[in-house]
């Protein structure tokens, strides 16, 4: 049997819960817990560049789109801030802008890492797309 | 529940079920007078912690060069299987000592002289 669902939600970047939102929608592919805090903590790592690099923590809106198909997860958390001049240089491991900020620069590496996949698509002064998949059950011990 | 201690030379921070941006920061900010030469030892406990993100290895680094200046060291305890998996992926290992719980510290500090 195939099954497929979408959601789409935005939030202003001074909301702190939009990971549970996405958290109860895959639910339905019966993720492991561990599956659920690798995704979970991916959405953060987006949607922390959104607030601090995209609107230097300020108000702006952040708009998360989430797809399942069958067991594989599809996360996009979009901005309309200022965008990223240089992506390769950006995903590189301990690159930071903000290192007098206390960020560690590995917010891509983290997503890199927790995700199966990940692409950065910017473009100056209109926004960033960072869309990440994993699929559920690839490895490890299910519930239910 | 307390977020930090400092006591005897030893700063204790008590981390958030979630330590993201806004906890971090958060913390940051409310410690940030607190910091001063006589912290020898900083300990970040993860008990309550179930998810952190790389804003948790960007406070602990902010907070290492601090304390490190002084020739402080640095410690992460009662740490989880998902935050260690993180917390080797960030390379933090080199800088910061992992150990069970403060307990283990302090017998540690005792055994070394180094703690009364």
């Amino acid at each position: 049997m195939s099954s497929c669902n979408e959601m789409r939600v935005e939030f202003k970047s001074i909301a702190q819960n939009e990971r549970m939102v996405v958290a109860a929608f895959i639910t339905e592919t019966n993720p492991t817990l561990e599956e659920v805090s690798d995704i979970k903590t991916a959405v953060s790592e987006a949607v922390t560049n959104s607030i601090i690099h995209a609107y230097d923590n300020r108000e702006g809106i952040i708009h998360i789109k989430a797809k399942t198909e069958n067991r594989l997860v599809t996360i996009w958390v979009t901005d309309e801030g200022h965008g990223i001049e240089d992506i390769k240089k950006a995903m590189e491991p301990m690159y930071t802008t903000k290192a007098n900020e206390d960020r560690s620069g590995l917010g891509f590496s983290f997503m890199e890492a927790l995700m199966d996949g990940i692409e950065v698509c910017s473009k100056k002064n209109v926004g960033t797309t960072v869309k990440m998949w994993k699929e559920i059950g690839a490895t490890g011990h299910h519930f239910n | 529940m307390k977020d930090f201690e400092y006591k005897n030379g030893i700063f204790i921070y008590y981390l958030p079920k979630e330590l993201d941006h806004f906890a971090a920061d958060r913390l940051k900010n409310k410690t940030a007078d607190l910091f001063d030469e006589n912290i020898r030892y900083l300990v970040f406990d993860f008990k309550n912690t179930v998810l952190m993100d790389s804003s948790g290895i960007g406070l602990i680094t902010g907070r290492y060069r601090k304390v490190h200046d002084n020739g402080g060291m640095v410690y992460v305890i009662n740490v989880n299987e998902k935050i260690d998996k993180l917390l080797l992926l960030s390379g933090i290992y080199r800088i910061v000592s992992k150990r069970e719980n403060s307990n283990e510290i302090i017998n540690e500090l005792l055994e070394e002289g180094y703690y009364e």
